[in-house]
């Protein structure tokens, strides 16, 4: 059976001529179902960018990505948005939800942009207690603290029932105490089979993931555990 | 939640930006909907005046005027013909009328069409004042000279007379008088109020009474033909009746009319184009609006694109935003349109009446969404091109 997710000695090249970027030179690496892949490595190597490759935000210049068996890298825009519902989700550092939406709105957005037929605010509220806010659903963004608001926003990308989870440093805004919550709400989901890829430049928060993919001038420099 | 939700809570937030934009459509709709209003109630205040012009074709006997002459030795002028039409003539001239006007306007109900009031003059005396007395049709009379008002008394019914408002005056006639034509006594059923017309100084009687009275039996002085309608071929009228029956002379009144219609059709579609430039710059303000809409939400639209919006969505979205916007433009404009129609209609058309013309809301409705919809394409095509990882990367 081929792995959950295949990157393939992919390269990402912004700009042209003196102004060129390799943010990602050469990068391969494999993430099996329920793996919690930790991506470290000092700023501006390229971890954003690999996030963002492997979730679609960005097109990449050369080399494959395959999900589930399906290479998604040659899919047009359009195509991609459907082949990623439900596949793969993102987790923000800034957190990113729409501030004009309540808790339970934003958590909603994924269902209703992919116009499934079920019950989107029972379902929204199911995920929202599970991430422990099923107190704060009519609040807006504003009015929660940002552990709140990444809480809203881990539950947004768990809404849809994601193979991979990728979370680019989610824990950056944060103190320590909000930080090891939000950490150990990754370690539960991924002990309950989700597969995670983070990234992180701090060492201790790579020890809550099982596996550590270490980057460098935009290559990956040892795969450790 | 459906996607216009997501909308409507979206622009809810952003009010001001959402007023800003509707403002541009609402000027140029209250432009457009100000002068259609002012328009409507000028024409509908110059058709009432035409009204007023009478006949839309008058026939009179035809006396020419010949000169005569011997070699240079001028003899004076000779009268040549009848001054008066033979009534026979009347029936032959409704035919003509009626044929020509169903033919022109496609009319397929049977009956009379236009009214056709014969007239013949005279003179007598009354409280020894020499007075002119029409004889004429009751009836077709009155539908002619839709503008008379009965001041005193009733309209007459069989033999009975109505004087003229200045005639009644001088000659201190009441109701209940008598007049003398001829052998003919009458009594005075009614008086008219002022018409600014030759009406005021005549009495008139019915047409049968007067021929008896000067001797004139079977004959008429004139003709008023009055088909009370606007695109009558008057003039087409007036040519075959001038061909086909001898010693009349037919002339259309209508001229006056067209031009002065032509004229209010040539200002209002100059206003038009006014407020059609007025809408174009409101439609730019919207474009500019919006686009600024959208370099406000780069980061939503990331958010959107990356949990799972297609670009489709977000033109989708943007598109709902523009009637929205354009919905509520529309009927402010409107509003707004009639409101400047209340105040500056009196100044052009004076005592013209202003009124909401519901039709407009629609008109309104239509081209504040189109307007709209058109001033969204390219912002709404701008923020799906969007790179959503670059939207999302700043801080
Ligand atoms: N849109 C872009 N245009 C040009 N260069 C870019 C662009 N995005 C990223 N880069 C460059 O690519 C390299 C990798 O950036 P990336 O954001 O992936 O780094 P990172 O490892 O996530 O860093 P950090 O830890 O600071 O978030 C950097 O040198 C960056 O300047
Ligand atoms: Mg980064």
């Amino acid at each position: 059976m081929s792995p959950m997710l295949e990157v393939k000695n992919i390269t990402k090249q912004y700009g042209e001529g003196e102004a060129r970027v390799m943010a990602l030179n050469g990068v391969s690496l494999v993430a099996e179902k329920g793996d919690f892949i930790a991506i470290m490595g000092p700023s501006g190597c390229g971890k954003s960018t690999l996030l963002n490759v492997i979730g679609g935000l960005e097109r990449l210049t050369g080399g494959e990505v395959v999900l589930e068996g399906q290479r998604i890298d040659t899919l047009d825009e359009d195509a991609f948005v459907g082949a990623r519902r439900g596949k793969i989700a993102y987790v923000f550092q800034q957190f990113h939800l729409l501030a004009s939406l309540t808790a339970l709105e934003n958590v909603m957005l994924p269902l209703v942009l992919a116009g499934t037929k079920s019950d989107h605010q029972r379902e929204a509220l199911a995920i929202l207690s599970k991430v422990g806010l099923e107190k704060r659903a009519r609040h807006r963004p504003a009015q929660l603290s940002g552990g709140e608001q990444q809480r809203v926003a881990i539950a947004r990308a768990l809404v849809n029932n994601p193979s991979l989870l990728l979370a680019d440093e989610p824990t950056g805004n944060m103190d320590q105490k909000t930080s090891n919550e939000i950490l150990e709400m990754f370690s539960r989901l991924n002990r309950e089979g989700q597969t995670i890829m983070m990234v992180t430049h701090d060492p201790v928060i790579a020890r809550f993931a099982d596996r550590v993919v270490n980057l460098k001038d935009g290559q990956v420099v040892n795969g450790s555990n | 939640m459906r996607l216009h939700h997501i909308v409507a809570k979206d622009s809810l937030a952003r009010k001001r930006r959402m007023l800003f934009a509707a403002f541009g459509i609402v000027i140029g709709i209250m432009t457009v909907v100000g002068i259609l209003t002012v328009a409507r109630s000028g024409r509908a205040q110059l058709y009432e005046q035409l009204e007023r012009y009478g006949p839309n074709l008058t026939i009179l006997p035809a006396v020419s005027s010949l000169d005569v002459r011997m070699g240079s030795l001028s003899l004076g002028q000779l009268g040549v013909g009848e001054n008066y039409i033979a009534q026979d003539k009347v029936p032959v001239i409704r035919e003509i009328t009626d044929r020509l006007i169903r033919t022109s306007l496609d009319i397929r109900v049977p009956g009379p069409i236009a009214t056709v009031a014969p007239e013949l003059y005279a003179t007598t005396q009354v409280k020894g004042a020499n007075v002119m007395v029409v004889g004429m049709d009751g009836e077709a009379q009155r539908a002619i000279k839709s503008w008379w008002i009965v001041k005193e008394g009733a309209y007459p019914a069989g033999n009975d007379a109505l004087v003229g408002h200045t005639a009644a005056s001088l000659l201190g006639l009441k109701v209940g008088d008598e007049v003398v034509i001829g052998k003919q006594v009458t009594m005075v059923s009614g008086v008219l109020d002022e018409t600014g017309s030759v009406d005021d100084s005549q009495i008139f009687l019915p047409l049968t009474v007067v021929q008896d009275a000067v001797g004139k039996s079977g004959l008429i002085s004139a003709v008023n033909v009055r088909a009370l309608c606007t695109a009558c071929p008057v003039s087409v009228i007036a040519d075959e009746i001038n061909q086909t029956l001898t010693g009349v002379r037919a002339v259309a009144v209508k001229q006056v009319a067209e031009t002065e219609m032509g004229m209010l059709s040539r200002i209002n579609t100059f206003l038009l184009a006014i407020a059609g430039i007025t809408l174009l710059v409101g439609l730019f303000g919207v474009v500019n609006t919006m686009m600024a809409a959208v370099n406000e939400r780069v980061r939503d639209i990331g958010i959107l694109r990356a949990v799972g919006a297609s670009r489709n969505q977000i033109l989708k979205m943007f598109v709902y935003e523009a009637v929205a916007i354009g919905i509520a433009g529309g009927l402010a404009g409107y509003l707004s349109g009639t409101l400047l129609a209340f105040v500056i209609g009196p100044l052009i058309f004076k005592g013209a009446p202003i009124g909401f013309v519901p039709s407009y809301i629609g008109v309104s409705l239509l081209l504040s969404i189109v307007v709209a919809i058109l001033a969204s394409i390219y912002p709404a095509y701008r923020a799906t091109k969007i790179k959503v990882a670059d939207s999302l990367r700043s801080l």
